[in-house]
């Protein structure tokens, strides 16, 4: 995200007791959870990175403080998230199933079918996803969600690329590009996360 | 219902269900992804190098261990439950080898191994090992071996198998893959190997370690060089076929 393509322009703090001990007040800039970006090329793309668990009492509050309390109709939401594919049910056991794989749920406002399978009952999604996609429901707001099923919960290429199909979706062809780098630069960021515990070989 | 039976190893849920045992399944795929191929005259172990910290002996993190002269064993999940399992089986190979006075068969230590692997599945107070293994080698008789145990105690041979991270992948890549002409000579092994973990290792051959055991040689662990040298040969392999395919393309 420090690549120059985007601004960051909203940092956001909240505390519950999977934060860790810290009050939202007395958190430093470093350290917030939810931060704001815009894509310099095109001010309209807005991009907002959660990095911690927002609890279910404080995701109302947080979707007003984002969407506003009256969200626009014009916007066009996606939301990226991953589950372990062990949360996915289905008749097949978890060893058996090609991951990482996409799935996708979208609200009625957004007409355009996603790039991907929907997600299957009984699956559902979870968290702040879910708050998200339920308040473009209630809203009106065209909205998709991406979830990617994943046997790994730490960046990896191939999880990163699973949501290829996403790229071919309406609101994010436009900013999609076919850069020759994007693949070095992916292996790049998983690498900075490569070094792992020695629990695992 | 799985809180209900996945606490204690000894219990059955309604449905038959070890949960312990599937749940140690889970703790295998944590670990990075390992390849086995039965050649004809050789066996292949290629494993994804786990990326080491700055200041940690790359030498002490293994996944491809020696269990005597004429077998090896790569494994795939729980290090701790590695060295562990790794441990008990070497001792046992001695122990044969003491007692018949002939070394262990790559079957019957991989059944040992096994064996060991399910009493854990069956014992009050005790977890299931959480690591897969692949074992290869030769048996006196001079025919190749590769064999795959898991942590629910079972064990098959295989001509070709992969564990850890990715290993679907990888499996489908080998059952396109694996071919008489792909195993007709060693180098071909050698080179289906490396292909298939290139499918899912991320950074190309540095990430890559590799061992073979040829009829009646100890086991060879490949340089990082002669692994990069592989690996620049089945990019060019690989480039001629797509310029192959183009021109075909373009003349029909």
């Amino acid at each position: 995200m420090n690549s120059g393509v985007w601004e960051e322009v909203g940092r956001a703090g909240l505390w519950n007791e999977w934060c860790g001990a810290k009050a939202a007040a007395d958190l430093a800039p470093a350290e917030a959870s939810c931060i704001f970006y815009r894509l310099r090329s095109g001010p309209s793309v807005l991009l907002c990175q959660c990095s911690c668990y927002v609890a279910e009492d404080q995701q109302f509050p947080w979707l007003e403080k984002v969407f506003g309390s009256r969200p626009r109709r014009d916007v066009q939401v996606t939301v990226l998230t991953c589950r372990h594919v062990t949360d996915y049910k289905s008749p097949e056991s978890p060893g058996s199933l090609p991951t990482p794989f996409l799935r996708a749920l979208k609200t009625r406002a957004e007409t355009e079918p996603p790039g991907c399978p929907p997600l299957e009952q009984p699956n559902i999604a979870h968290d702040l996803p879910a708050a998200v996609l339920s308040f473009c429901q209630v809203w009106k707001v065209p909205a998709v969600l991406y979830l990617c099923y994943t046997d790994v919960m730490k960046l990896d290429l191939l999880t990163a690329e699973a949501f290829r199909p996403a790229l071919s979706s309406q609101s994010l062809r436009g900013l999609a590009q076919d850069v020759p780098q994007s693949r070095e630069c992916l292996k790049r960021l998983a690498a900075t996360d490569e070094v792992q515990s020695n629990i695992y070989t | 219902m799985a809180s209900r039976y996945d606490r204690a190893i000894t219990v059955f849920s309604p449905d038959g269900h070890l949960f312990q045992v599937e749940y140690a399944q889970e703790a295998v795929k944590k670990g990075s992804t390992a390849v086995g191929i039965r050649g004809t005259d050789i066996v292949v172990l290629g494993v994804e190098k786990k990326s080491v910290a700055k200041l940690q002996d790359e030498r002490t993190v293994r996944k491809i261990c020696v269990l005597d002269d004429h077998v090896c064993m790569a494994f795939a999940g729980l290090t701790a439950d590695a060295r562990v399992v790794i441990n008990r089986a070497r001792v046992e190979c001695q122990s044969h080898k003491l007692t018949v006075e002939d070394p262990v068969t790559v079957e019957y230590i991989t059944r040992f191994i096994a064996t060991l692997k399910q009493k854990y599945t069956q014992s009050n107070g005790r977890r299931p090992f959480g690591i897969a293994a692949l074992i290869v080698g030769f048996d006196d008789d001079g025919i190749p071996r590769l064999y795959q145990t898991d942590p629910s105690g079972t064990y098959h041979a295989w001509k070709a198998n992969a564990i850890g991270r990715s290993a679907k992948t990888v499996r489908e890549f080998l059952e396109k893959n694996y071919t008489e002409d792909a195993i007709a000579n060693d180098s071909e092994a050698i080179k289906l190997a490396i292909r298939a973990l290139l499918e899912v290792v991320q950074s190309g051959g540095k990430n890559i370690d590799l061992a073979i055991i040829r009829r009646n040689q100890p086991l060879k662990m490949f340089s990082a060089k002669e692994i990069e040298l592989q690996v620049t040969e089945i990019e060019k392999e690989k480039e001629e076929a797509e310029k192959k395919k183009s021109k075909k393309s373009a003349s029909s």
